[in-house]
């Protein structure tokens, strides 16, 4: 179809813009790349646990920020802080508990996606990096959880914390040590909290981004696996032919069939 | 002019000025931890050993070949500025008293800012005195029936407050065989993993006493038992049964004008003897789950500073 | 051989490349399509947890999903018993099978850090290029038994009982059990909760299962009597041998009298 002048005006004025940054920085063409390039036809649902991961870890981030501007992490008030957001604060009750069951989803999806990915056998070459990166990324996030768990600083988050740190005190040698490290002293006393609150807050969640980074960036330049059942896996022995009918595939809700390499 | 080797034209005689800058910038860092007069020599050696060393890599003992750089720059040297060029030995050249120059700056940075921080974040939990429970007033004898077990809690440090509360099973004994007066003092805490160890035994809430902000309870335990993994104590702190490592830790305790005052917490390898008869077997308090004696002692050679 | 098997390895991600290329489907709006689906099920469900959550509990009264927080932090109590978060119930129970003190560090740091190290490893101690489940059976096994053992664990560690302040619970054992009207058999039972019996006993399904500690709940059926019983209590091992169970014998006859009253008088739950 041929453009009106009218038309090729519009499209004009909308891409400029992006033109605009494309020029001075190269990001557009970038993000373009990324979100059109190709994945292998037969991706499966169970490849969507890695971005459902991500997203309950945005959750957490974002819930976790706007609940840091209601709670006070000294140990005298960070239980009426916690008791006031879900209580007294508007929606309070809601960014609070969806921080405390995204915590949860977060783990079960973390597992969930790395049972997939060993299922698929795509911890193999060349993804042996990514596969190193996420075990360290699944030992941060219950990390998180475990410094997380002592902030309401009520019973079960007091002594499920000192249970935790008595337990790396039996390591060999080391052990004490890092237990007194953890603690902030010889037992947990007022620096602990604030120590918690810093890790929980800034290094573990600074950490996990900078390796969820690393392993995004790896996904999209390694690529995605196809299900190892699949009879058009890519990748697969060049000797074998495809079955019949191979060039249909369903996109979404839609069925489509191209006609190319349908022979007969 | 001599002639050294050109495979190696570029690479600094042997010398021992790295070694006395090294030697230099240990003394700091130890220093830092130990004394300030270390880091004070440290300091010294550090900037001695370090101009020496840089002034000869500056320095070479291969002649430079230096029309090709002039070449380059268009210029041609005079005899006398050639020959003096000739003479002074740029082996190392520029490039490559840069390059060392902007790594050691680099690493100067980097230590500067590093280490203080590091050691903000990690050398307070080891040079603090944790939670004071020297010198806690639990109140008057009389409330300390001789053969009675009171459930004593206690504001370990005033100024932590609440945080710094703690709980201890107190028994007074009566007198020893030398006339002296003889308490049991029990720490709450499982030597296991640390949960809070509960009285196997009727409490009677309603005769509790308050003194000051000290709560005593009166309890009648057969012994004590921990919720979490099964870990049970006899009335001495002795395990009996489960994984706790060791007896249950105690603190020393004083009498003044007549009112029992706690004294230093330490942990109790095991116990011979009930009462004040016991025999204690001391050690400095140690984490739960860490081993005082036997074997798996040598599990944990290290003595945590600050404990 | 580590050449021949880079060079499968190689050519496999050529042919990779080569047929994303040709037969791929653009990530967007194909793929991405999917993994939004998929997230929005992950905030709907989070956003339903935590409504339940809120209308259900009332402060630490605990509703389907627990309470909204428990009392306020009491570094010296008594009678509290501690738990972790969930996904740290089959470390929890892990620490309940090793229950000498000797093998401790193997249960706290000695086994999850053999695991760790093992899951991290992977790649390099599973090299073949084969992917197919069912090409893979020492994978395939292992995977399930982990999953299998993780997933024990965790049910354990949350159904792991305790020896909770179960005096509140002493009216309804004296009703399910029939004693209600002897009043020796009642002070006994609440002294039996008191004591720390559950900690090692189970009785009506209250209690904790340690150290081999026989089920209590039907203790009079076995015909013991009561000078057995306070025996018993008095030297558990001098009655049972090999018992682990510690001496009672300072509560004093009258207690242990009321105790064993009550222990001859359950016979389990009547009627």
């Amino acid at each position: 179809m041929a453009k009106s002048a009218r038309q090729a005006q519009i499209e004009q004025a909308a891409l400029y813009p992006l033109d605009w940054v494309e020029e001075r920085s190269g990001l557009v063409g970038y993000t373009k790349w990324m979100l059109f390039r190709n994945v292998p036809r037969d991706v499966n649902w169970m490849q969507t646990l890695g971005s459902a991961t991500l997203t309950a870890f945005i959750v957490q981030a974002v819930t976790g920020v706007f609940l840091a501007m209601y709670y006070k992490p000294d140990p005298n008030s960070a239980y009426q802080s916690i008791q006031h957001i879900t209580n007294d604060v508007t929606l309070g009750w809601l960014v609070r508990g969806m921080h405390k069951w995204g915590a949860s989803l977060f783990i079960i999806l973390m597992f969930l996606h790395m049972a997939r990915t060993f299922l698929f056998g795509a911890y193999k070459y060349p993804r042996e990096l990514n596969w190193i990166i996420g075990v360290l990324l699944l030992v941060m996030g219950m990390a998180e959880g475990f410094t997380g768990y002592l902030l309401p600083w009520d019973q079960t988050a007091y002594w499920a914390t000192v249970v935790g740190i008595n337990i790396n005190a039996t390591a060999p040698i080391a052990g004490p040590f890092i237990a007194q490290f953890l603690q902030g002293g010889a037992q947990i006393g007022p620096d602990t909290l604030a120590k918690f609150y810093s890790f929980h807050m800034l290094v573990i969640p600074g950490g996990i981004m900078a390796l969820i980074g690393l392993h995004m960036y790896l996904v999209v330049r390694l690529g995605v696996t196809s299900p190892p059942w699949s009879k058009v896996a890519a990748g697969r022995p060049r000797d074998v032919a495809p079955p019949d009918g191979y060039g249909e595939y369903r996109e979404g809700l839609i069925r489509e069939h191209e006609q190319e390499g349908k022979d007969s | 002019m001599s002639d050294e080797p050109e495979e190696t034209p570029e690479a600094p005689g042997h010398s021992l000025w790295p070694v006395g800058f090294s030697i230099g910038i240990a003394c700091i860092l130890v220093g830092l931890v130990i004394s300030w007069p270390a880091v004070v020599i440290g300091a010294v050696l550090t900037i001695v050993f370090g101009v020496l060393w840089i002034r000869d890599t500056a320095r070479t003992h291969a002649p430079v070949h230096s029309a090709p750089a002039h070449e380059l720059m268009g210029d041609t040297p005079s005899p006398g500025l050639a020959a003096a060029e000739e003479q002074h030995l740029e082996t190392y050249g520029r490039a490559g008293f840069l390059t060392l120059a902007t790594i050691g700056l680099g690493g100067v940075i980097g230590a500067a800012v590093v280490l203080p921080s590091l050691g903000f974040a990690v050398l307070p939990s080891f040079t603090g005195a944790g939670i004071e429970t020297n010198e806690v007033d639990l109140g008057p004898l009389e409330n300390f029936p001789e053969g009675a077990w009171v459930i004593t809690s206690f504001i370990g440090n005033k100024a932590q407050g609440n945080v710094s509360k703690r709980t201890a099973y107190v028994r007074n004994n009566g007198l020893s065989a030398t006339k002296e007066p003889s308490f049991t003092i029990i720490y709450s805490r499982c030597v296991h993993l640390g949960c809070p160890v509960a009285p196997n035994g009727p409490k009677f809430e309603e005769q509790a006493v308050t003194y000051k902000d000290v709560t005593l309870t009166p309890v009648q335990p057969a012994g004590f038992g921990c919720p979490c993994h099964g870990g049970a104590y006899d009335t001495e702190g002795n395990r009996t049964a489960g994984p706790p490592v060791r007896s249950l830790d105690r603190y020393a305790f004083s009498i003044v004008d007549g009112n029992l005052v706690l004294g230093k917490h330490f942990s109790v390898g095991t116990v011979e003897g009930t009462g004040a008869e016991a025999r204690i077997q001391r050690y400095p308090v140690a984490y739960p789950g860490v081993h005082v004696d036997g074997i798996s002692k040598w599990l944990y050679p290290l003595p945590v500073p600050g404990a | 051989m580590a050449s021949k098997l880079k060079k499968e390895n190689q050519a496999e991600f050529k042919r990779y490349k080569e047929d994303v290329a040709k037969e791929g489907k653009p990530f967007f709006p194909y793929a991405i399509f999917h993994d939004t689906v998929m997230s929005l099920v992950v905030v709907v469900v989070i956003i339903a947890l935590a409504v339940i959550w809120k209308y259900t509990a009332d402060g630490t009264e605990a509703g389907i999903l627990g309470p909204l927080y428990t009392e306020e932090a009491d570094p010296g109590t008594t009678n509290f018993i501690p738990r972790p978060d969930w996904f740290f119930y089959f470390l929890f129970y892990l620490l309940r099978i090793f229950k000498w003190p000797e093998t401790v560090v193997l249960g706290t740091v000695g086994v999850p850090t053999l695991l760790l190290v093992l899951l991290l490893t992977l790649p390099f101690y599973d090299r073949r290029p084969e992917r197919a489940v069912l090409r893979r059976p020492v994978a395939f096994v292992a995977a399930i038994l982990v999953v299998i053992s993780m997933g024990v664990l965790t049910w354990k560690g949350a159904t792991a009982k305790e020896g909770s302040e179960a005096v509140g619970e002493v009216p309804a054992w004296a009703e399910e059990q029939g004693f209600a009207d002897d009043p020796v058999a009642v002070e006994g039972a609440t002294l039996f909760a008191e004591s720390g019996c559950l900690n090692c006993h189970v009785y009506l399904n209250a209690g904790g299962q340690n150290l081999g500690a026989p089920d209590l709940t039907e203790e009079g059926l076995k015909g013991r009597g009561i000078e057995w019983q306070v025996a018993h209590l008095k030297n558990p091992s001098s009655k049972v041998p090999g018992s682990q169970m510690p001496s009672f014998a300072t509560l004093g006859d009258e207690n242990l009298t009321k105790i064993a009253t009550f222990l001859e008088a359950s016979k389990g739950p009547q009627g």
